[in-house]
Parts: C-alpha cells; sequence; structure tokens
C-alpha cells in the first residue's frame, strides 16, 4: 500500500460529465433521471476510485494512511491514527469520502465494514451520507460500535435507500483518544451492500408530544431508526431527510418540502412518522400555540470604543470568527436561528437547555480585555428561583482543548437583573470568572438556564472600567485578649505562629486570597469563596490550654439567612499527621443575625463548641465555606479567657394573678396592655429587647445604666384605685436596680424604689410595691417610669392593680346543672355529659389565659384577660344531621364589657358568626344562655368544627353543649 | 414440538448456498405432475371472519408442556382472516385468563387427518425476542399412543430472535424433546418475517424431506432416526404463534406486540400416481 491508492480521478468523471452535457441537445424535461453510477465501493484495497478524502475540521489532517501489513483481504487496508489528548496534530480524527459526482446508492440497504483496533475503543462515529458540503440531507451514521482488536464485520442500514439516488457523501467517520490516548483502527471492505437482512424499521423519537409556537419551525424530534439486522437491533442515527411526514391539520401544523414542521395556527395535530411508505413510529402529537412575545426593539447598541473591544456578535463591530453558535452537544436540545429584530441581527435560541458555542479554531485572547457584556431578550417567567448562567472556557496555554490545562467559569444570574420581555444587559468584570485561571485562549462559551427562548446580542469582550470590590474602611477591632493568653495565626495584635498557606487551592475551590490593608491593618481577602483550606500542618497548633477561638470577617455579599458562613477546624490526632485514624474535625455555622453585611463580625466562640473536635494539640487545617463569595478575614487567633456561662432566666416570670379588671397593665402577657412604648430614646446605653421565654414575652435590659417606659396616655391611677405597683424581674450580675414612677412637671417629679435584693439571684423575684412608696409623684397624673442600675435585667409582668372590692371577682359557686337529657346533647363542656373530644385551648395566638378551674367540685373555664379564644373540635359536627336546634352556654363575668361567641366551619375563609352574649356587662352571677343555631347563619350546621370567644376581661365558662328538644 | 421442547441444535447447521431470485414464477408449489392437491385452505374471506371450522379447530389454553407464557384462544383477536387473503395468527400483549399474552394455536384434528403426501403452507413469519411460530404435523392417534410415540413432524420452527433461520424437525420414540433429528436452515441475503416463503415436506413411507421455497435442506429416511419410525399413520396440521418458551426464552422489552404470523395458503397433496 502506498500513496497511490489516493490518486484521484477528479478530472476524468468532470471530462465525461461535461461531454455528455454538451453532447446532449434534447428537451432536458423529457429525460428519464439521470443513471447516475451505482459503484459503492469505498475502500477495498485502495480508496476507490476519484473518492476525496476531505478531513473535518480540526482534525488531524494525515489521520488516514494505507497499510499492507495489517489487513482483513487483499492487499491493504486504511489505517486511521487516531491522536492523543493534547496532539497539537488534531483533536479527533475524521473526514469525509466524497464522490466526485452523485451516486446512485438506491440498489443498496447497508454500509458495511471490517474493522479492528490496536485497543478496545469506541469508534465515534461511521456512516455515509455526509459530503462535507454543510448540506447533506440525508447524514446517517452509527455511534454505538466499539472496536476491538480483532477484525470484524459492522453494518450500518441506510435508513430509505430510496433517498439515495444522487449520494456523494459515500462514507465519513470520527474518532477520538480512548481515556486520553491515541490509537490505531483499521479499515477494509469498506462499502455498499444489499445484505436483505435488514428490516423492521422503528424511529427513534424523543418525545411523542412536542410542542411549537405559531411560526416556529418545530423539531419532530425523529433521530434515528432502530433496524433488526440478523435479528439484533442497531441504531443509526438518521437526519431528518429521511423522514416522511404526515400532519393531521395543515391548519395547525405543515410540513414543509424539506420535511420541516412548521406551526401555522393553534391547536393540536397528529404526525405521522414514515419510511417510504412505512410508518415507524407511534403518533406524534404537536401541540402548537400561539407566538411568544418577541423584541420590537434592537438591544441597545453598545457605546464602547471599537478598539477596546472584541466582538463575538454584534452589529456595532465587526466580529471576530466564531465556528458555531451550537455546537449540537449530546443533550443540548437548542437551536439556534439566526433573525432580525428592527434591522438588527440577533441570535434567537429556543428549546434552549444549555448551548455550546465554539470558537475553537481561533481562540479568543482576552488577556487585555476585563469585562464580558452580552445583551438577552427571553419572553418566558424570569423570577427567582430561575437563572440564566454564561460558562466561559479557556484551552490554556497549549490552546488545545483538555490536556490538562483547560479552566472554566460559569456565572449565573437571576431577577432582578433577569427579567422577562426586556433587553437585559449583562456587564460583568471577567474576574467574576474567577475560575478562568486564563483567557488568552477562550474557546467555548455555554449558554443554558430556565429561559427556553432568548434572544441574544451583542456578545463581547472589553477593556472598561472596573468598580472595586466593596471593602471595609476601618480595620476590625483590634483584641484586647492578653498576648500571653493568645495563639494567633493572623493578627496584627500578636506575633502570629507559622501558617504553611492561606489557601491550599484543593480541588473544586475557587478561592483567591490576596494580602490587602485597611487602613493600615493587615487582612485577608478571599474572593470567589466557595471554600478555601488553611493549613497549618507543618506546625501543628497546640490549643490545649486555649479555651476559645476567634476570627474577624467582613464582606460585602448579603448575609440573611439561610446563607452562612462556616468554620471547620481539624485537628491531626496525637500521630500528628494527616488521616492515620485519629484525625478529628468539627464545623460551625454563622448566620444572622450575628453575621451582618458590610460591618466587621467577630465570631468569638468557646473551643468546647467544635464538640466533634476530640483533640486539639495537633491543629492543621481551617477551611472557611459559606455563601458570602468576598470575605475579609483578621485576628484569627485562639485564646484563653473565660467561658462565660449562658446568662439568663430559663423559665418565664410567675404568672399574675391579680383579676384582670383590677389592672392597669403595662407589661404582661396575662393583661391587655395599655399603649406604651417600652423603649424611648433617652440616650441610654441600655439595650432593650424582648425575648420570647417558654413562649412568654419577658423584656431584657442588657447592659442597663438606665432605661425609660413612655406611657403614651397619662394614667390617674388615684381614680382607678390602684394600690400597687407589681414587678417581676430577673438578673444574674445586677448590684444596683431601682425602679422609678415619674409624674409630669418642670422639672418632673420621680421617686425611686430600690429592688432589693439587688444583688444577682439567678431566679425571678415579685415585688409589690404600695404606690405611697413613690410619694411626692401625682398618682393622678403618671407617665413614665425609669429603670436605673447596672448589669442585665429581664422584667416581666409590670403593672399597677387594686386589691378587689366589695364586688365578687370570681364566682362563689359553680354553674348551675344543665337539664337536657343526654340523648339530646351534643356536649363539648360540661361535667353532666360525656364530652366530645376538643382543643379547648389551641394557640391562636390569644393573649387570654385559659385556666380549668374547680369550682366547689364543679370544672369550669377561666379566661383571664380575654381578648380572644378558640376551641378547637377533634372531629366537623354535622349538627344538622344530628338535629340541634340549640346551642347552651353558662358565663361568669364580673368586668367584662363585651362578649361574643361565634362557631364555625371550615372555608377559605373560614364561615364564622358572632351571638353577643347580653348582658355582656359585668354581672356577677352565671347566666344560661340557650342560642337558637339559626342565629349563626351563614355558618354551616353540617360542618362545625370550631368555637371562638371574643371579647374583654375575665370570664367563667360551663356547659357548652348543643341540643335539641 | 409437544412437550418439554428442550432443542440444542447440534447438527452443523445447513447452509443452503441455492440463490433463488425473488420475483421467480411459483415453482416452489407442487408439480402437478408429481402431486396433486388433496386439502386446501387459501384464507379468502373478508377481514376478521374466523377460519372456517369445517377445517380448523383450536387448542385453547396454555403452556402446553414447553413453559409457552401466552394463552391460546379461538377469539378473532388472536386468529382470523385478514382480507388479503391471509390467515393472521396474532399474539398479543394482554393479560388474559392469568396470563400476560394471547395468541393461538389452530389444529385440523378429527377434520383433516392424512398419511403421507406433501404438506406446504406460504407464510410470513413475526419478529422479535420470544416469538416461536410453527407449521408442524402431529400423530393422530395421540391419544391413545401417547407423544413421542405418536410422531410429530415439525415443517417449521422458527425463533423472532433469528429471523433468518428456520428448523424441520422430527420428534419420536427415542428422539425426541431436546434430541430430535433436525436441520436449520439460514436465509441467504433474505429474511423470513420480510415477506412470504413456502415452508414444505415431502412424507413419503420411507423418506420425509423439508424443502424451504425450492429448497430441499434435509431428508431423513426411516433407518437414519435414532428409534422407532412412526410415520406410517395419519398426521393432522397445527399452526400456531407460541410466545416465550423453553425453546425461545421469554420476550424482552425490544420485543414489539402485536407480532402476526401471516398464512397465505395450507395445501396438502397426495403422490400423482
Amino acid at each position: 500500500m502506498n500513496v497511490k491508492i489516493f490518486y484521484r480521478l477528479i478530472k476524468v468523471v468532470l471530462l465525461l460529465a461535461i461531454a455528455g452535457f454538451t453532447s446532449c441537445e434534447r428537451d432536458l424535461d423529457l429525460l428519464e433521471p439521470a443513471e447516475f453510477p451505482t459503484n459503492g465501493d469505498i475502500f477495498l484495497d485502495g480508496i476507490s476510485g476519484g473518492l476525496d478524502y476531505q478531513a473535518f475540521l480540526n482534525t488531524k489532517l494525515d489521520a488516514i494512511s494505507g497499510d499492507t501489513d495489517v489487513k482483513y483481504s487483499g492487499e491493504a487496508s486504511l489505517r486511521i491514527t487516531v491522536p492523543s489528548v493534547g496532539d497539537p496534530s488534531g483533536f479527533f480524527s475524521g473526514g469525509a469520502f466524497v464522490a466526485p459526482g452523485p451516486r446512485n446508492l438506491s440498489g443498496y440497504d447497508a454500509l458495511t465494514f471490517w474493522a479492528r483496533a490496536s485497543v478496545n475503543a469506541p469508534f465515534g462515529l461511521a456512516g455515509f451520507g455526509n459530503d462535507n458540503s454543510g448540506n447533506s440531507a440525508y447524514d446517517a451514521s452509527r455511534s454505538d460500535i466499539v472496536l476491538t482488536t480483532t477484525w470484524q464485520k459492522y453494518i450500518v442500514p441506510i435508513p430509505d435507500a430510496s433517498r439515495l439516488t444522487q449520494e456523494k457523501g459515500l462514507f465519513q467517520y470520527s474518532v477520538g483518544a480512548f481515556e486520553e490516548l491515541g490509537f490505531q483502527v483499521w479499515l477494509d471492505e469498506v462499502k455498499f451492500e444489499k445484505l436483505g437482512t435488514i428490516a423492521q424499521p422503528r424511529a427513534v423519537v424523543i418525545s411523542n408530544v412536542i410542542t411549537g409556537e405559531v411560526g416556529e419551525v418545530i423539531s419532530a424530534g425523529v433521530t434515528g431508526v432502530i433496524y433488526n439486522v440478523n435479528g439484533k437491533d442497531i441504531t443509526v442515527n438518521a437526519a431528518p431527510g429521511y423522514f416522511t411526514l404526515v400532519s393531521s391539520n395543515d391548519a395547525v401544523a405543515r410540513i414543509g418540502d424539506d420535511g420541516s414542521i412548521t406551526g401555522t395556527g393553534v391547536g393540536s395535530a397528529e404526525i405521522t412518522v414514515k419510511l417510504g411508505n412505512v410508518e415507524v413510529a407511534d403518533i406524534i402529537t404537536i401541540n402548537v400555540t400561539p407566538a411568544a412575545p418577541r423584541p420590537t426593539a434592537a438591544a441597545p447598541t453598545p457605546t464602547i470604543a471599537a478598539d477596546s473591544v472584541i466582538s463575538m456578535f454584534s452589529n456595532a463591530y465587526d466580529n471576530v470568527p466564531i465556528d458555531t453558535w451550537d455546537t449540537g452537544w449530546e443533550f443540548s436540545t437548542a437551536n439556534v436561528e439566526d433573525i432580525q429584530i428592527a434591522g438588527n441581527d440577533v441570535k434567537k435560541y429556543t428549546d434552549l437547555n444549555f448551548v455550546g458555542i465554539e470558537f475553537a479554531t481561533q481562540t479568543i485572547d482576552a488577556s487585555s480585555a476585563n469585562r464580558f457584556h452580552m445583551n438577552i431578550w427571553t419572553p418566558d417567567p424570569t423570577a427567582a428561583p430561575a437563572s440564566f448562567k454564561v460558562l466561559l472556557i479557556d484551552f490554556g496555554p497549549d490552546n488545545a482543548f483538555d490536556g490538562g490545562d483547560d479552566t472554566s467559569h460559569e456565572l449565573s444570574f437571576t431577577a432582578p437583573l433577569l427579567a422577562s420581555e426586556q433587553w437585559v444587559t449583562i456587564d460583568v468584570p471577567l474576574s467574576d470568572f474567577a475560575g478562568l485561571a486564563n483567557r488568552s485562549n477562550l474557546a467555548q462559551l455555554v449558554l443554558s438556564g430556565e429561559p427556553n427562548t432568548v434572544y441574544v446580542d451583542n456578545v463581547l469582550f472589553y477593556s472598561g472600567e472596573v468598580a472595586p470590590p466593596v471593602a471595609p474602611t476601618v480595620p476590625a477591632p483590634t483584641p484586647t485578649v492578653d498576648a500571653a493568653n493568645v495563639i494567633s495565626m493572623f493578627s496584627n495584635a500578636y506575633n502570629d505562629v507559622n501558617v504553611d498557606t492561606w489557601d491550599t487551592g484543593w480541588e473544586f475551590s475557587t478561592a483567591n486570597v490576596d494580602d490587602i490593608q485597611v487602613a493600615g491593618d493587615d487582612v485577608k481577602r478571599y474572593t470567589a469563596l466557595n471554600f478555601v483550606g488553611i493549613e497549618f500542618a507543618t506546625e501543628t497548633i497546640d490549643a490545649t490550654a486555649m479555651n476559645r477561638f476567634h476570627i474577624d470577617i467582613w464582606t460585602p455579599d448579603p448575609t440573611a439567612a439561610p446563607a452562612a458562613f462556616k468554620v471547620l477546624l481539624v485537628d491531626f490526632g496525637p500521630d500528628g499527621a494527616f488521616d492515620g485514624g485519629d484525625d478529628s474535625s468539627h464545623e460551625l455555622t454563622f448566620t444572622a443575625p450575628l453575621l451582618a453585611t458590610e460591618q466587621w463580625v467577630s465570631i468569638d466562640v468557646p473551643l468546647s463548641d467544635f464538640a466533634g473536635l476530640a483533640n486539639r494539640a495537633n491543629l492543621a487545617q481551617m477551611v472557611l465555606s459559606g455563601d458570602p463569595n468576598t470575605v475579609y478575614v483578621d485576628n484569627v487567633y485562639f485564646y484563653d479567657g473565660e467561658v462565660t456561662p449562658p446568662v439568663g432566666p430559663t423559665t418565664p416570670a410567675p404568672d399574675p394573678t391579680a383579676a384582670s379588671g383590677d389592672v392597669i397593665s403595662v407589661f404582661s402577657d396575662a393583661y391587655t396592655d395599655i399603649d406604651r412604648d417600652l423603649n424611648p430614646d433617652w440616650g441610654q446605653a441600655t439595650v432593650v429587647t424582648e425575648e420570647l421565654i417558654s413562649g412568654n414575652n419577658t423584656m431584657k435590659y442588657a447592659g442597663l445604666n438606665y432605661q425609660g417606659i413612655q406611657l403614651n396616655a397619662n394614667q390617674d391611677l388615684t381614680a382607678a384605685g390602684m394600690e400597687f405597683l407589681h414587678v417581676d424581674f430577673w438578673t444574674a450580675n445586677s448590684t444596683d436596680l431601682g425602679i422609678f414612677l415619674i409624674s409630669p412637671g418642670d422639672p418632673a417629679v420621680e421617686t425611686e424604689y430600690v429592688l432589693v435584693p439587688p444583688a444577682a439571684s439567678g431566679s425571678w423575684v415579685s415585688v409589690d410595691i404600695p404606690l405611697s412608696a413613690f410619694d411626692p409623684v401625682d398618682l393622678a397624673d403618671v407617665f413614665q417610669f425609669k429603670f436605673e442600675g447596672d448589669g442585665d435585667i429581664w422584667i416581666d409582668n409590670l403593672y399597677f392593680y387594686k386589691s378587689g372590692g366589695t364586688n365578687p371577682t370570681e364566682p362563689a359557686g359553680p354553674a348551675p346543672d344543665p337539664t337536657a337529657a343526654a340523648g339530646n346533647v351534643i356536649s363539648v363542656f360540661s361535667d353532666a355529659y360525656t364530652n366530645i373530644d376538643s382543643n379547648l385551648n389551641p394557640n391562636w395566638g390569644q393573649a387570654t389565659v385559659m385556666t380549668e378551674v374547680l369550682i366547689s367540685g364543679n370544672n369550669t373555664i377561666s379566661y383571664a384577660g380575654l381578648n380572644y379564644q378558640g376551641i378547637e373540635l377533634a372531629a366537623n359536627q354535622n349538627l344538622s344531621a344530628a338535629g340541634m336546634e340549640f346551642l347552651h352556654i353558662d358565663f361568669w363575668t364580673a368586668n367584662s364589657t363585651d362578649l361574643g361567641i361565634f362557631i364555625i366551619s371550615p372555608g377559605d375563609p373560614a364561615v364564622e358568626q358572632e351571638y353577643l352574649l347580653v348582658p355582656p356587662a359585668a354581672s356577677g352571677t352565671w347566666m344560661s344562655v340557650d342560642i337558637p343555631l339559626s342565629a349563626f347563619d351563614p355558618v354551616d350546621l353540617a360542618d362545625v368544627f370550631q368555637f371562638k370567644f371574643d371579647g374583654d376581661g375575665d370570664i367563667w365558662i360551663d356547659n357548652l353543649y348543643f341540643y335539641k328538644n | 414440538m409437544y412437550r418439554n421442547y428442550l432443542i440444542r441444535l447440534k447438527i452443523a447447521v445447513l447452509i443452503v448456498a441455492v440463490m433463488i431470485l425473488a420475483g421467480c414464477s411459483s415453482s416452489s408449489e407442487a408439480d402437478e405432475g408429481e402431486w396433486r392437491l388433496v386439502w386446501e385452505d387459501n384464507f379468502d374471506g373478508p377481514a376478521g371472519q374466523s377460519p372456517n371450522a369445517t377445517r380448523w379447530g383450536f387448542d385453547i389454553g396454555t403452556d402446553w408442556g414447553n413453559a409457552q407464557l401466552e394463552y391460546d384462544t379461538d377469539r378473532p383477536e388472536n386468529a382470523s382472516l385478514d382480507g388479503n387473503g391471509n390467515l393472521a395468527i396474532v399474539a398479543r400483549a394482554e393479560s388474559f385468563s392469568g396470563r400476560n399474552y394471547t395468541s393461538a394455536r389452530m389444529i385440523t384434528k378429527n377434520r383433516f387427518e392424512r398419511t403421507y403426501g406433501r404438506f406446504e403452507a406460504r407464510m410470513q413469519l413475526p419478529w422479535g425476542q420470544g416469538l416461536w411460530p410453527a407449521f408442524w404435523l402431529l400423530g393422530a392417534n395421540i391419544d391413545e399412543v401417547s407423544w413421542p410415540q405418536c410422531g410429530e413432524i415439525d415443517i417449521m420452527e422458527y425463533r423472532g430472535q433469528e429471523p433468518t433461520i428456520i428448523h424441520g424437525s422430527l420428534h419420536g420414540p427415542g428422539y425426541s424433546g431436546g434430541q430430535p433429528v433436525t436441520t436449520s436452515y439460514q436465509a441467504v441475503n433474505d429474511r423470513f418475517d420480510t415477506g412470504f416463503h413456502v415452508f414444505a415436506v415431502e412424507w413419503e413411507a420411507d423418506e420425509i424431506r423439508w424443502y424451504v421455497d425450492d429448497a430441499l435442506y434435509q431428508t431423513v429416511r426411516s433407518d437414519g432416526v435414532p428409534g422407532e419410525w412412526v410415520y406410517d399413520h395419519p398426521f393432522y396440521i397445527i399452526l400456531n404463534l407460541a410466545v416465550g418458551g423453553n425453546y425461545v426464552g421469554s420476550p424482552n422489552l425490544s420485543t414489539v406486540f402485536p407480532q402476526t404470523m401471516l398464512v397465505d395458503y395450507v395445501r396438502v397433496y397426495e403422490a400423482a400416481e
């Protein structure tokens, strides 16, 4: 085998063809279809006469040669040399064997060849119908062949040979390195054959339901044919041109002459898929929807000076060459179309899951640029979590795919930048593509995301202003811990121990670290932080004498939950070496409110919080991670400090006992509080917060110096008959605490009452102070409180009260016994009946304090300080079916001015109706009420599931039941 | 073909390299000078009509000793005329009487039984893993002497996963089940599920010959069987399409249903005097 087998007969064939035409005088219309040659040989002992080998783009140009040593039959085989990854001669091997003129292959049913390889390896693609013109309608191939080291025969069925009456693309192949290594493939006896054993075609259909828009060209998603060849299924990838599609309704979907489907109207149509006359797939239903909105105006024209721009696609600039705007990578469903919007060229992507854009032939050197720009427009929803992603890939110094030096980074864009039905400008610093180590050989761009249809314009790199990252302007607080008690890793306040690296560069870490200064203070700045390893394994840290860990961080990024910042400490264990079975570690997660944006946050935690850290004699690594992308770090140290025990009450203040009618409450869950300002700005240092302790609102004064409470209406305690001030307080560290009552004046009149014992007791102290103790304060005109002292104080149940007059404040005896027969009753609460299951005190956020009390042995419900109160029935009650006619209730109050009862049926919203219990005024006697159920119209009496009481005062309830006569 | 049918082909596949061009004259049919037609069914009639009950009965049931998976019925859904002059036996994937497939098994027992002659059928076969069509003869005395003493002549058997190969066999006492006398025939540049082929035996007192189209691919003489020659009494005809079973294995996900076995005709000739 030598080079001469590649001798081409093109000239001869051309001459014959020209001669044939020129000598023909007949009317062309009367001619029979040209009888093209039927020669189907491609390589027997040499490349068949006239065939031209055309290497594919980016392939090894000298991939094929003849081999007379390795062959299946005859004199020679066709050897394909496959390059290894990184081989400068080409990324892979591949090409087409193109006939000089059309061939009639309709008498064959398969391309066949014998093949072996130097290793068992996939043969990427083998087929025919590609004449390398870019216009091949009948491309067909197999991509499932795995070659072995022995000669075997392979068959590529022809999907519909009747199509191949004038085909120039006789053979095509492409094959790449296997496990990064090159190898050799030998082919022999490559030819078309009529085997007669290929049958039972079944189309490969992506989906039997497809969608599209009016006016859109819609892919049928028919990608190939499965043939039964000698009993085995073989899948051949087949171009759309092979298939005959038939639409059931041209007014919805019309099949073009080229086999394409165009949406012509809204509705559904059925597409029949045929090869020749044979149906080869189940019906494909196509649903055509109205045309989606499309941009009416061009994207904003970029105004950057042309000499600062490398443009991939824009009418505003000269564009660099791009290999393809749709690489057609596997699993990509995207289609790209060149359209115009208002006279401006735009790329329209449809069915975009992801799309590859390649410019590998002439890679882009964007090392002088610092920003990336593109405009996109989508009709699709863009509300979060929808995102649009841009991935840039650089082939690295070798300027070739793979080779170990490729780098890439993907940025994700979401609302509000992302928006629907408007041009969105993405314009970001190239440094945001933090994982892109180089940008001298940019070769690929991948777009992806949720929007299905995306219009793209003005894709360019340019050199422009890059806003400096937001940075702290003040240094982190200087640590005050005595240096003798500190092991510092990084702080200007101490001598630091040796740290091997502040960025180990572990795989998948995108982080970068820079040493910067903030107002003269050294700070580590991490950018693109997903996680970063910090290693001090050479000299591990023995922190056994330390009990706390400290780190200051500052981030410009959002820190609202669920954003988190994490610190992982790793100890190498007694062996002082990585692994060895004795390593231990623990990660702590920090979130808002500790975490905050654009301010220094001091993380200072007991080392005991790192509970999984079994040892800390050989600390060797720290890993920082979390959501903030940019994090400034300072003052990283271990120290020996006092570990403050947790401070604060763990149980709520005791419940007040005064009847609400006797109370003017300032702060208590047990009563309705008067209108007041709990934290007026009087210049105090005290930090006021409200804490829930077992569900009980409690006021905390942290670091008390003094603290006021402003009543919004002056209180006439005298007129109200008030006699005492009650307060509950708790402190573990106060040495001084007083409470003042204040009446207006110039100066105001105030008197302190020293709360004794002021010393830290660590338990709730309840104090009832006679108002006379506040003399000379005007008790008819009280408008402020003040606390003074020190330490951390918790306060609750601050109210005035009177001891009670002659009127009874609670029932002296039980409610009267009900008289209805048990069989006529559905009872909710009564000792006289069996009650249905219910929750008598559901948490509806009420202030009411509900308790059950025994009155002369009779269970009674007490609602203290009623605002409202619910009862939930365990099972919905069909009162109608049960024939119920009335609701009965007994109630008692000495102080209510307003009381209503509701029954409620479910719904959205629920249906409820109130019945006012009159007289609502405090009567001081048991009242029995029988309410016709019709009074609760429109509540669905066939489906009652809740009660509600609404009003005020202290109420006692009993014998709540439905009944019929 | 009757029960416990564990054939393992030990006999070398005989590839008959007789090249028959499609479209030849009907030379595959019996020459009237040698054979005289005595019985036939051309399956003419409207689509959906059940086969002529004076000629054909049905074996209704399942398994048949071969672990077949289908339930054989006499419903038109499983056996009826196709309106184009063919009988269509259709194997369907459907739940029926506890089985996941249905099909049909047609017999001429008690209707047409005969000793000797040429038995032929023109058929297009189904395809796919687990399909097992057959055209065969069974000794009519089976109920008296049992199987395999009654004898079985398999004119054509086929595995759907091997669409280019058919098999002809004899089962008799001493050579039945997994050890029949059998020969296989592989089509050259053709297969049996894409067009009609004529499958025939010519059965004489001391010899049986198997044909595909005009190709003779097996001849067995009375002294050539490893047991008793029991082909001297009336046999009846069976046409069936089994799904699964020991001979072919079960269908798999690649098997397309329904599958149809088309029979253009069945003809029986006696030797001309």
